[in-house]
């Protein structure tokens, strides 16, 4: 196509019917006189009559009484309440509004963080400590935390089984309050 | 007089099940169209298309009319045909067959309101390039074709701008085109 190749997409949206009057007019005048843009517009125009073509032919042998018919029942049918309620939720929280969901446990735990500098003991009357102890991976390394409310005070330590380890003893010394 | 696709929502959104059953019929077969255009199997086109209607059902009292019906509606069978391909198991060369059998019928090729495409091949290499379009070039291409929607239409639907449309629309015809380049 000599010259025309920016023409293709002119064609493409005159025959979606996306050019005004004026555009229009111009590349009918244009397609009267160069073979190959007339060419591109029969090529195009066949594809689409091709592909209305295949899907026309095969809705016209559907049957849609039977169709009617179930859609009918489905919107008739008592559904239980627990379809009920995972439709409800499916369709407030699709998967798109789910990607929020991440961020905002993540805001409510540190607000919940935040709650206990500002009201101590919040979490139950008299409370002045907490303290746990968790493996914190396979090789029997673990961390003790504790936390005292009175004095803000929070102590970590990172220590390591002995029972059958043998590496990594540098590495199990008790680090001492973290701050 | 024929009722409006506004009017019938509005019946509906009052409780009237017959303007439901005539969106039904209105948009059945057009419904069913841009499904298997996605989907390539009629099964599950169908099943996706019930789908399709069911939900819209469920969902018109909350219809603000802020879009067209049609609009809406195809909206809704777009995603849902898209999640369904994304886990479509069925075979499918299913709709090949389908087309197979078809040409294989005098009577209905008679009926055929495309008659004038009597190459077969070119149905098949058809139908195996639209399944190598992604889901969102399939699904532009088969609004257009099906409905003649314009680009803002189509970009309502799939969620997209109108120049997205355009290019997505562009690129579709152009592998189509490439493929089908012996037939066309």
């Amino acid at each position: 196509m000599n010259g025309c190749e920016d023409k293709t997409a002119s064609i493409e949206r005159w025959l979606d019917g996306e050019l005004s009057g004026a555009e229009s007019e111009s590349l009918r005048a244009h397609l009267a006189a160069c073979a190959e843009c007339s060419e591109a517009r029969r090529r195009l125009e066949k594809l689409q009559s091709a592909l209305t073509g295949v899907l026309l032919a095969e809705a016209q042998r559907v049957d849609f009484a039977p169709f009617r018919r179930a859609v009918q029942l489905r919107v008739n049918e008592k559904r239980p309440w627990h379809q009920e309620a995972l439709d409800w939720m499916h369709d407030a929280f699709p998967v798109s509004r789910a990607a929020w969901v991440v961020p905002a446990l993540i805001v409510l735990l540190l607000a919940v963080v935040s709650l206990e500098s500002y009201l101590p003991g919040w979490r139950g009357a008299g409370r002045n400590a907490f303290a746990t102890v968790d493996s914190i991976d396979a090789y029997g390394r673990n961390v003790a935390l504790l936390r005292e409310y009175d004095t803000k005070t929070t102590v970590i330590w990172l220590y390591q089984d002995q029972e059958g380890e043998n590496e990594g003893a540098e590495e199990t010394a008790p680090a001492g309050p973290a701050f | 007089m024929e009722l409006t696709d506004r009017e019938l929502v509005q019946q509906c959104q009052a409780g009237e099940m017959s303007a439901f059953q005539e969106l039904v019929s209105r948009y059945q077969q057009k419904v069913y169209m841009v499904i298997l255009g996605l989907l390539h199997n009629r099964e599950d086109a169908l099943e996706v298309a019930q789908e399709t209607f069911f939900r819209a059902y469920r969902k018109i009292s909350g219809f603000q009319g802020g879009s067209s019906f049609y609009t809406w509606l195809y909206r809704i069978a777009v995603n849902l045909a898209i999640d369904a391909q994304r886990r479509q198991k069925r075979n499918p060369l299913d709709f090949r067959e389908t087309m197979d059998d078809l040409l294989e019928s005098q009577d209905e090729a008679a009926r055929d309101p495309f008659a004038d495409l009597h190459d077969k091949e070119l149905r098949e290499k058809l139908i195996s390039a639209i399944n190598d379009l992604t889901p969102e070039h399939k699904a532009v291409i088969v609004l257009r074709t099906i409905e003649g929607l314009s680009y803002k239409d189509i970009g309502e639907i799939v969620g997209c701008s109108e120049g997205t449309v355009m290019s997505r629309l562009h690129y579709a015809r152009k592998k189509l085109q490439d493929k089908l380049s012996a037939f066309l």
